[in-house]
C-alpha cells in the first residue's frame, strides 16, 4: 500500500467493521443475557401423537426357497389433497409438481395428478401416492423447495417387488396388495364404536393383500407397525420421541408351490393355446382359445405344486395402487377374458369324459356292473325316442370298464347312464353321491379366495335352481337324458381344474381325499435356508378332507383303464400326446375330456398322475374353446410332467422357438381371441381361416 | 501497520517465483482455521435444524450430505485458487467478468428457475446455481483491476465507468429480481471505492442518489405499476416472513394476535433468548426442532445456533466472522499492490454485509431479506463463492513479499 490515503481508507474501513460487530454483539448479550429470562417460559403447546411406521411384509417364496415376492425400496411422492386445498394454490402447486416429475423422467400432466386425487380409492384426507420410483434427485429437489411443493411430501417405502421374468409368474397364486379400503379397514379393526383389537392394527394408508396369496394370508405377512409416541407442536410437526417399538417385519411364506414347475406350466399352457388358435374351425365354429388354466398337486398331501391360469396379469402394475381407468381396461377385457380370475380355481367347466371316473366309482361301487361286465359299443345308443352318439361315431365293439375308459366309449357310459335311470328307484343319485365323495360340488376349500364349488344336479337341485333362476336354467324338470348325459359329464355337471385334479388324487390314493394346500410353513422374516427348522414358525400339516371307500375290486378296473389312456397300443385317446413316452419307466394313469359347450368349440380336458401307481404329482390341464383334450390340454400335462418323470431334460425357461412374438404373451386386452403375430411352430401351416 | 511494509525488498523473486513453498510459508494460517471452523458449524448446525424434516424417528440427512459435498468442494477451490500468483488471475478479470454477465442474462432467460418469486437459479438435476454468488467474484476482480489502474485516484469520469462495470451485473440482478444480491453488490461497490480512493465529496453524492434514487423509482412514473408492485412485493414477501406459505402453519389465535409481518423475526426472537447464555443443547432447541423459525436452514441458521448454543455458541461464531474479517483486512493492509488490496476489501465488504445483515435480521436490528449467513447457510453457490473468495485473499497475503 503506498498512500497515507489509502491506509486511512482502510482504518475508517476498519472502523466500521468494528462497530458492525459492537452493534452484533451488543444486541446478542442484550437478548441472550440481559433480557433472556422473558423468553424462558415461552413454551409452545405441545401434544403427543402416535404415529406408527409400517413394517414391511413378508416375503412369498416356492418350496426351495425361490423368491417369487419379495420387497423394494421406493420413492413414492405423494400429495395430501386435503393440506393442498387449505394452501389455495392447487393448480400453480400441481403444475409446478408435474413440470418436476416430467423433469425427472416420470412425463406426468397435471389432469393426470388430478384424476390421481380424484380417484375414490384414496380417502382424500392423506396424502395420496402419485408417482414412483423416482430419482432421488427429484427427492432433493422437493425437500430443498420445500416451500413450493407445500401437502408433497417424498417417502421411502418399502413396496412388493416380483423379481422373476416375466414379473407375471404365479400372479394368480401370490395375487397383488393395495391400499387398504375403508371397509377392510372397517373388517379389520372394528368402527370407532365397536373397534377390534388386533396385533398389527391399519392406518388409513396401509397395504393390504387383495387377492390370492397376499390376501388368504394377511395376517402372517403383514408385519407389526412400529408404534412411536411423538410430542407434537403446533403444526403437528414431531418434536421429540418418547417412547418407540421398533417395526417387526411379517413372516416370510414358504409356498408349496415349485416355482420351475409355475414357469413351465404357465409357459406350456400359453403356448398350447397359442397353439390351439392355429386349428381350423371345429364344425364350423372357430377355435379361439381363449383362456385356460391348469393345476398339478401332490396327492400325497394336497400340496399344489403348481397353478396358472392364462390370460395372466402383472401383480408389479398395482405397487402403490393401480389406477381406476387401468383397473378398469384390465378387468372388463369381456367377462370371459378377464385375466383377473384365477381359473384353476373358479374357472367352472362341463367336464365331459374326464367325468367317467366317478360314474364309474359309482357303477362299480353300488355294484351295477363288475370289472369284466362287457357292453357292445356299435357307435350309437338309442334311449326311448333319444340317441347318443359317441364323439367323432367311431363304435368300440365289446368294452368292459377299463378298455371303455381306455378309448373312452361313450355308449358304455350311456349305457350305465340309461341303467341309472330305468333302476332309479334302486340306485338313487348314485353318481351325484360319487361325485360329492370325490369332492365335486364344493369348493374343495383350497386357501386361495374366489374358489368356485362347480355342481352337480339332482332332480330336486336341478328344479330349485330352475325356481331360483329361472333365467339362468330355464328347464326344471329332470329327464332321462339329464341321467345320460350326466354320465359322461355333459349338461347337468360343471366343476373347476381344482376339483378335478382332487378327485383324481383321491382315486389315485384309494379314497384319501386331501384339502389342497397352497402354504407349506412360515418361516423367520429374511430365511435363507428354508430346509433349516431353526427358521420354521409354523409347519402347516396336511389336512384330510374325507375317506372315501374305493375297495380293490373298483380301483382294479378303472386304473387299468385310465393307464391304457396314454397307451397308443391300446388304443388310448392320449396315446398320441405320449407317443415315445417310457410308459414302463414312468407310468401314467389319465382321462382326456372333450366337453361341449353351446355354440362353442369345445373345452379341452386331460387329467393324469404319475408315477402310477404311488404318484407323486397329479396334473390337470383345461383349456376353453380349444377341441379334443387328447389334442389341445393333453400336452401341457405332459410337458409339465416330462422334467418331473426325467424323461427328457427339464427345458430352459423360456421355450420359445426362435423368432417368437415374446409380446404375444402379455395377455391381450380388448381383442379377445386375436390370434397372436407368430404362432409356435407346432400350428405352422394351420393358420386359422378366420 | 506500524511498520512500513512498502519498501522495496531484497530481489528474491528468481527463486521464490519457482518455488512455490516460499509463498506456502506465509499462508495464513489463522484464516484458514477460522474459516473451517466456521464451516465445521455450519454442517453442524445445517443437520440439527433439517434433520428433523425426516420421517418420525429417523434423522434427516440429506441437506448434511449435500451440505458436506458444498463444503468439500469449496475447500478445494479456495486450496486451488492459493496455489498461483493472484496477479495471473489479472490476465483473466475481463472473460471471468464477461463470463458473469452471460450467465446473469441466461438465468433471466427461460434457461434459468424461478424459485420464491426470483428468477435465479439453473438447475443441473438435483443441484441448482444460482450465477449471482459467482457474479460477486467477477465483480471485484474487474472493479479491482480496473481501479489499480487509477492507482488511487478516483475522479467523476473514472467513476462512472466504475459505476457502470458495477452496475450492469446490478441491473440484471434488478430482473431476477432479488433485491438483497443487489444490496451485497452495492456494498462491495461502496467499499471499494472508499479504498480505491473515491473522492469524499462523490461519495456524498452517490449516496444522495441513491436515496432519491429509491424514492423516485417508488413515487413516480417511471416504473409501470406492475414493475414497482413486483419490486415491493418481494420486499415485503421478504419482510413479511420467508414466504407466504409460513402463515398457513400459524394457530388462528397467533395468526390474528401477531400480523403476519413480524410472524419470523418473533420467532426468531424467541429462539434467541430462548437460548440464553448456554443454549438449550445442540438438537434440542424448540423452536428450531419444532420448525417455528422458518427458513432455518438457510437464512435463519443464525437464530438456531443462538437457541441451541446460546450466547457462548453465537458470539463464538461471531468471533470467528471477526478473525476472518481481521485476516481479510489485514491482508488488504499488507498487500504488495492495489489489485491485491482491493480484492480483500471486495471481500471484506461482502462478507461484512452479510454477516451484518444475516445475524442482524434474526435480532430484529435489520429488515428482513434473504441474504445467506457466509458458510453457515445451506446453498452450494455462496458457500462455494466464500471459499474462493477467501481463496483469493490467502492468495493476496501469502504473496504480500513480492
Amino acid at each position: 500500500m503506498e498512500s497515507e490515503s489509502q491506509r486511512l481508507r482502510l482504518s475508517i474501513l476498519g472502523v466500521v467493521m468494528l462497530s458492525l460487530f459492537g452493534a452484533l454483539f451488543a444486541r446478542l448479550w442484550y437478548l441472550q443475557v440481559m433480557t433472556a429470562t422473558q423468553f424462558e417460559q415461552q413454551t409452545t403447546s405441545n401434544a403427543v401423537r402416535t404415529v406408527y411406521t409400517e413394517a414391511p411384509r413378508g416375503r412369498i417364496l416356492d418350496r426351495w426357497g425361490k423368491v417369487i415376492v419379495d420387497n423394494r425400496t421406493s420413492l413414492v411422492v405423494t400429495v395430501n389433497p386435503h393440506e393442498l386445498d387449505l394452501t389455495n394454490r392447487r393448480p400453480e402447486v400441481l403444475l409446478r409438481l408435474a413440470t418436476e416429475l416430467t423433469r425427472a423422467g416420470v412425463p406426468t400432466k397435471v389432469s393426470m395428478l388430478e384424476d390421481r386425487l380424484n380417484d375414490k380409492q384414496f380417502n382424500p384426507l392423506q396424502p395420496i401416492p402419485v408417482a414412483i420410483d423416482v430419482p432421488e434427485a427429484l427427492e432433493i429437489t422437493l425437500k430443498e423447495r420445500s416451500e413450493e411443493f407445500p401437502s408433497i411430501d417424498v417417502k421411502r417405502e418399502s413396496v412388493r417387488n416380483y423379481p422373476n421374468q416375466p414379473s407375471t409368474i404365479a400372479a394368480h397364486v401370490v395375487g397383488y396388495t393395495g391400499r387398504v379400503s375403508e371397509e377392510e379397514l372397517k373388517d379389520a379393526q372394528g368402527t370407532e364404536g365397536a373397534p377390534k383389537t388386533i396385533p398389527k392394527p391399519y392406518q388409513p394408508d396401509s397395504e393390504i393383500g387383495k387377492t390370492g396369496v397376499e390376501r388368504v394370508y394377511e395376517s402372517k405377512l403383514r408385519g407389526t407397525p412400529g408404534v412411536c409416541k411423538l410430542e407434537v407442536d403446533a403444526k403437528n410437526k414431531p418434536v421429540r420421541t418418547t417412547e418407540c417399538t421398533p417395526p417387526v417385519p411379517g413372516d416370510d411364506l414358504v409356498l408349496t408351490i415349485d416355482l420351475e414347475l409355475q414357469k413351465n406350466l404357465e409357459t406350456n399352457l400359453a403356448l398350447q393355446l397359442f397353439a390351439a388358435r392355429g386349428s381350423p374351425p371345429k364344425d364350423g365354429v372357430p377355435v379361439r382359445a381363449p383362456a385356460g388354466s391348469a393345476v398339478a398337486l401332490n396327492p400325497q398331501n394336497g400340496q399344489i405344486l403348481a397353478m396358472a391360469s392364462y390370460p395372466t396379469y402383472d401383480p408389479a402394475e398395482f405397487v402403490n395402487g393401480i389406477s381406476a381407468a387401468r383397473f378398469k381396461q384390465i378387468s372388463s377385457g369381456g367377462g370371459s377374458d378377464n385375466p383377473l380370475i384365477n381359473r384353476a380355481i373358479a374357472g367352472q367347466y362341463a367336464p365331459g369324459s374326464t367325468f367317467k371316473l366317478v360314474t364309474a366309482t359309482a357303477a362299480l361301487n353300488q355294484g351295477l356292473i363288475n370289472g369284466s361286465t362287457v357292453i357292445v359299443d356299435g357307435g350309437s345308443f338309442k334311449f326311448g325316442e333319444l340317441t347318443f352318439k359317441n364323439a367323432g361315431g367311431a363304435s368300440n365293439g365289446p368294452v368292459s370298464m377299463a378298455k371303455a375308459l381306455t378309448v373312452s366309449s361313450d355308449v358304455f357310459f350311456y349305457t350305465l347312464g340309461g341303467q341309472y335311470w330305468r333302476e332309479r328307484d334302486r340306485w338313487g343319485s348314485g353318481i351325484q353321491q360319487q361325485a360329492a365323495l370325490y369332492g365335486f360340488n364344493a369348493p374343495t376349500g383350497v386357501p386361495l379366495p374366489g374358489e368356485a364349488g362347480g355342481f352337480v344336479l339332482t332332480p330336486e337341485s336341478k328344479k330349485k335352481l330352475n325356481e331360483d333362476n329361472p333365467e339362468a336354467f330355464p328347464y326344471g324338470t329332470w329327464n332321462p337324458g339329464d341321467t345320460v348325459q350326466l354320465a359322461i359329464g355333459q349338461n347337468v355337471v360343471v366343476a373347476t381344474p381344482i376339483q378335478m385334479a382332487n378327485a383324481y388324487a383321491t382315486f389315485s390314493q384309494r379314497g384319501t381325499r386331501y384339502k389342497p394346500q397352497i402354504l407349506a410353513k412360515t418361516v423367520k422374516p429374511g430365511t435363507t435356508n428354508v430346509f433349516d427348522p431353526a427358521n420354521d414358525v409354523e409347519i402347516v400339516q396336511p389336512e384330510v378332507a374325507q375317506q372315501i371307500p374305493i375297495p380293490e375290486n373298483v380301483f382294479g378296473p378303472i386304473f387299468t383303464g385310465l393307464s391304457g389312456v396314454p397307451e397308443k397300443a391300446l388304443g388310448g385317446t392320449a396315446g398320441e400326446a405320449f407317443a415315445g413316452w417310457d410308459l414302463k419307466a414312468w407310468p401314467i394313469a389319465g382321462k382326456t375330456g372333450t366337453a361341449q359347450v353351446d355354440d362353442k368349440a369345445d373345452t379341452s380336458w386331460f387329467v393324469a398322475y404319475g408315477p402310477a401307481p404311488a404318484p407323486q404329482v397329479v396334473a390337470v390341464a383345461v383349456l376353453e374353446e380349444s377341441g379334443f383334450g387328447a389334442e389341445a390340454a393333453a400336452p401341457v400335462v405332459r410337458k409339465l410332467l416330462e422334467p418331473i418323470a426325467g424323461q427328457v431334460p427339464p427345458p430352459p425357461f423360456p421355450v420359445f422357438p426362435p423368432g417368437t412374438d415374446l409380446s404375444a404373451l402379455v395377455p391381450s386386452q380388448g381383442q379377445p381371441g386375436a390370434a397372436p403375430a407368430t404362432v409356435p411352430t407346432t400350428a405352422a401351416g394351420r393358420r386359422p381361416t378366420r | 501497520m506500524t511498520i512500513s511494509l512498502t519498501s522495496p525488498r531484497p530481489r528474491m523473486q528468481d527463486t521464490s517465483r519457482r518455488d512455490l513453498t516460499a509463498a506456502w510459508r506465509h499462508i495464513d494460517l489463522v484464516l484458514v482455521f477460522s474459516t473451517l471452523a466456521v464451516a465445521v458449524l455450519g454442517i453442524v448446525m445445517v443437520f440439527s435444524a433439517t434433520k428433523a424434516k425426516g420421517a418420525p424417528g429417523i434423522a434427516d440427512t440429506t441437506f448434511l450430505k449435500r451440505e458436506l459435498v458444498f463444503m468439500g468442494v469449496g475447500a478445494v477451490l479456495m486450496t486451488a485458487l492459493a496455489l498461483f500468483d493472484y496477479q495471473r488471475v489479472a490476465n483473466w478479470v475481463w472473460p471471468i467478468y464477461g463470463g458473469a454477465l452471460v450467465l446473469l442474462v441466461l438465468v433471466v432467460s427461460p434457461a434459468g428457475q424461478r424459485v420464491n418469486g426470483s428468477q435465479a437459479w439453473f438447475g443441473f438435476g438435483a443441484f441448482q446455481m444460482q450465477p449471482a454468488e459467482f457474479a460477486k467474484i467477477a465483480v471485484i476482480l474487474a472493479l479491482a483491476a480496473v481501479m489499480a489502474g487509477y492507482k488511487g485516484d478516483v475522479d467523476l469520469r473514472r467513476l462512472l465507468v466504475l459505476l457502470v462495470l458495477a452496475g450492469v451485473p446490478i441491473g440484471l440482478i434488478l430482473l431476477q429480481p432479488d433485491l438483497g444480491m443487489v444490496l451485497i453488490f452495492v456494498f462491495v461497490l461502496m467499499g471499494m471505492l472508499l479504498v480505491g480512493g473515491i473522492r469524499v465529496r462523490y461519495i456524498v453524492l452517490l449516496t444522495l442518489l441513491g436515496v432519491a434514487g429509491v424514492w423516485g423509482a417508488l413515487n413516480s412514473n417511471v416504473l409501470k405499476d406492475y414493475q414497482k408492485e413486483r419490486l415491493t412485493a418481494f420486499v415485503q414477501d421478504r419482510s413479511n416472513g420467508a414466504s407466504a406459505l409460513e402463515t398457513k402453519n400459524l394457530s388462528p389465535d397467533e395468526a390474528a394476535q401477531k400480523g403476519k409481518a413480524t410472524y419470523n423475526v418473533d420467532q426468531s426472537l424467541n429462539a434467541i433468548g430462548a437460548g440464553g447464555v448456554s443454549g438449550q443443547g445442540y438438537g434440542e432447541g424448540k423452536q428450531t426442532q419444532l420448525g417455528f423459525v422458518p427458513e432455518q436452514q438457510t437464512d435463519f441458521i443464525f437464530t438456531a445456533v443462538a437457541e441451541e448454543l446460546g450466547f457462548v455458541g453465537a458470539a463464538t461464531l461471531l468471533g470467528l466472522y471477526a478473525l476472518i474479517m481481521w485476516r481479510v483486512w489485514r491482508a488488504a493492509t499488507l498487500s504488495r499492490d492495489l489489485f491485491g488490496a482491493l480484492l480483500c476489501v471486495g471481500v471484506l465488504s461482502f462478507l461484512m454485509f452479510q454477516v451484518f445483515e444475516n445475524a442482524g435480521m434474526t435480532m430484529q436490528i435489520m429488515p428482513v431479506t434473504g441474504i445467506p449467513l457466509p458458510l453457515m447457510s445451506y446453498g452450494g453457490s455462496s458457500i462455494i463463492t466464500t471459499f474462493i473468495a477467501i481463496g483469493l485473499v490467502l492468495n493476496v497475503g501469502m504473496r504480500r513479499f513480492r
